[in-house]
């Protein structure tokens, strides 16, 4: 066998065992990423569960439990970041990214429902915004944007609860939530306090969507 | 087609040459060559050597040219220099007549006729030298250089040598690209002159036997790249290349960029029309099946992949910059600078990005290995920061230029 040949055969061995260890390392990574999710989405859950548990048990006094809420739902905004980075690394058909934003979508839910149930309990109006969006090509252009300006506007007013759901997401507690609060198909769609609207224009039209004096105190206490 | 399917064999191919680039490297004729030195040849048994300077319109640089050539630590009644003024227009011929009564030096004038008409004349005027060489009018040669030459040739077989060449004293930015470029080349002429793969001779201080000189004939205009012209022909004759990694010498490279493209464009269109004209039998020969199934391939594979990942990077590039001008607006822009704290997740760990961090390391150990054992003096890093802002940039200015030229048919022009 000649020196060129030897070689060649030796380099393509080196570079498939290269290009195998990195291919391997990258969907390790993956695996971590998801690892991560869903130890996060567990604990989650657990919490979200515990805080519905609290508040059944404290119907009396209700109101003790709303700080554990507060954190709870900013907790789910980093999830839902990480989420939708780990949608763009691997894909929004993928499996996996699919069963955790499912997950995801149901802990916003319960989360959401358990904070109107407080806020009714306590006399407390928080601002509550739901958004519903969609990934798919073509469906929604301005989605990006509306997605941007609430991030901007949570990071401002970190008081602010908002509740992302990709509309297209096939999960039967969401089709009846969307039912519910009769969205259709013109996206970007929210429902801020109650308030419907849809389409993004800019951040100053959608402010303009809150409750006047909403975005300074996003917590209004009332007395009953 | 995503622009990752586009991008992975373009990628794999580049590691694969890396790979072996490594192994060569590490290969026994790569290490005799680098054990090889300037004290296998004595002085008192160095043979008659002959450089060459063909010159057109060098009179900034010819003068240092040849008085490094007078500085060469070799017997001076061993080592004449031919100075050709190739109709030159500015002050060149003056300069050169300055060294005419020098008792090593021979100085002619003729008619512009081109590179390759000069250096035959040369040749012609060579008739006692063992060794030709040629060296151009903006190049400056290491005492111990030819030395170094002369004992590369003590290896059985080889026709030819080639030396390791870097940039003059680098000023400006592109200079300084050019030199991080040139320290790869080094390593890379010194890996495959290892086992012979070499397709240039290039202008500054290539060595030849007078004896091959003469059997394969003058040298030819070969679309401005009379230099691989002649390397291919001793290829194709069975002749073997070898290269004198410690044999420095110095060129002035291009300062702006106009100039470094219009060079480049020489070169790589002198590349093609040779290979894909001219010398096409050597790809896929099986008599040297280094070239013909490595080395001359990957030179065509890398042209068209570095303009394909160029327009893949640079769409990818735009997408983003729109995404973000799309954003730019919609909320105050200190927003976008926001920074949030580390966390390994958002880590933007691809296939594509660790395979091209793998690539980027090992070019730039390549381009240590090749400053040091040549023991090329300057500083690498500053000029490799240059090379990583710059060269995945500027490369495809002239690789673009260059297939426009040989697919329209057009004249490439020398300046």
């Amino acid at each position: 066998m000649s020196l060129f040949t030897r070689n060649a055969i030796i380099a393509l061995v080196i570079a498939l065992g290269i290009t195998g260890t990195i291919i391997y390392a990258v969907s390790y990574l993956n695996r971590a990423r998801i690892a991560e999710l869903s130890t996060i989405e567990d604990q989650l859950s657990i919490d979200t569960l515990s805080l519905d548990t609290q508040f059944s048990l404290l119907e009396a006094a209700p109101c003790e439990s709303s700080a554990t809420s507060t954190t709870l739902t900013s907790e789910l905004s980093d999830l839902g970041n990480r989420l939708s980075y780990a949608e763009d690394q691997l894909g929004s058909d993928n499996q996996q990214v699919i069963r955790l934003k499912e997950q995801y979508s149901l802990l916003e839910i319960r989360d959401y429902l358990i904070n109107k149930q407080l806020a009714a309990a306590c006399g407390t109006k928080p601002v509550t915004v739901l958004y519903f969006y969609s990934n798919k090509k073509g469906t929604c252009a301005d989605c990006d944007k509306a997605g941007y300006a609430l991030s901007y506007l949570h990071t401002t007013y970190p008081a602010l609860r908002v509740y992302s759901f990709d509309y297209n997401l096939d999960l039967g507690a969401l089709k009846t939530l969307i039912a519910l609060l009769k969205i259709d198909n013109d996206l970007p769609a929210f429902v801020i306090n109650g308030k419907h609207s849809s389409g993004f224009t800019s951040l100053a039209d959608l402010e303009k969507q809150f409750p006047k004096g909403a975005l300074a105190t996003t917590t209004t206490p009332t007395k009953k | 087609m995503g622009s990752d399917a586009l991008t992975y064999p373009f990628i794999f191919i580049a590691l694969y040459f890396e790979s072996f680039m490594l192994v060569t490297f590490l290969s026994s004729p790569a290490r005799a060559r680098r054990e090889c030195g300037a004290t296998v040849v004595p002085l008192e048994s160095t043979p008659q050597v002959a450089v060459i300077v063909p010159c057109w319109n060098e009179e900034a640089t010819v003068a240092g040219t040849v008085e490094s050539l007078l500085a060469l630590d070799y017997p001076v009644d061993r080592l004449s220099l031919i100075l050709i003024n190739d109709g030159s227009t500015d002050g060149t011929g003056a300069v050169i007549d300055r060294f005419a009564l020098h008792p090593q030096i021979t100085a002619l004038h003729k008619e512009n006729g081109g590179k390759y008409t000069a250096m035959n004349i040369g040749v012609d005027y060579a008739k006692d030298a063992e060794f030709i060489g040629f060296l151009d009018a903006d190049s400056f040669v290491a005492p111990d250089s030819l030395r170094e030459i002369v004992a590369s040739f003590a290896e059985p077989g080889l026709s030819a040598v080639t030396a390791s060449m870097s940039i003059h004293e680098p000023q400006t930015i592109l200079q300084r690209m050019q030199y991080a470029e040139y320290s790869l080349a080094i390593t890379l002429r010194h890996v495959f002159a290892s086992i012979n793969g070499l397709y240039v001779t290039p202008g500054p201080f290539s060595f030849y036997r007078r004896s091959v000189l003469r059997e394969l004939g003058p040298f030819k205009h070969a679309h401005l790249a009379e230099d691989m012209e002649m390397a291919m022909r001793l290829q194709r004759a069975g002749h073997s290349i070898g290269n004198a990694l410690r044999a420095r010498v110095y060129t002035k490279g291009p300062t702006t960029l106009p100039k470094l493209v219009k060079q480049r464009t020489r070169w790589t269109t002198g590349f093609l029309r040779n290979v894909l004209f001219d010398y096409r039998d050597l790809l896929w020969s099986r008599q040297n099946p280094v070239l013909g199934f490595l080395i001359l391939p990957l030179g065509l594979v890398a042209i068209v992949g570095g303009i394909l990942i160029f327009f893949i990077a640079l769409t990818e590039f735009a997408q983003r910059l729109l995404h973000m001008l799309s954003l730019a607006g919609v909320a105050p822009l200190s927003y976008a600078f926001t920074l949030h704290p580390f966390s390994w997740f958002y880590l933007p760990i691809t296939t594509v990005v660790l395979i091209g961090f793998v690539l980027t390391l090992s070019t730039f150990i390549w381009m240590s290995l090749g400053k040091n054992l040549s023991k090329t003096p300057g500083r690498l890093l500053p000029n490799l920061l240059v090379y990583i802002m710059l060269y995945g940039i500027v490369a495809p200015v002239w690789l673009i230029n260059s297939i426009s030229h040989v697919a329209r048919g057009t004249r490439t022009a020398w300046r």
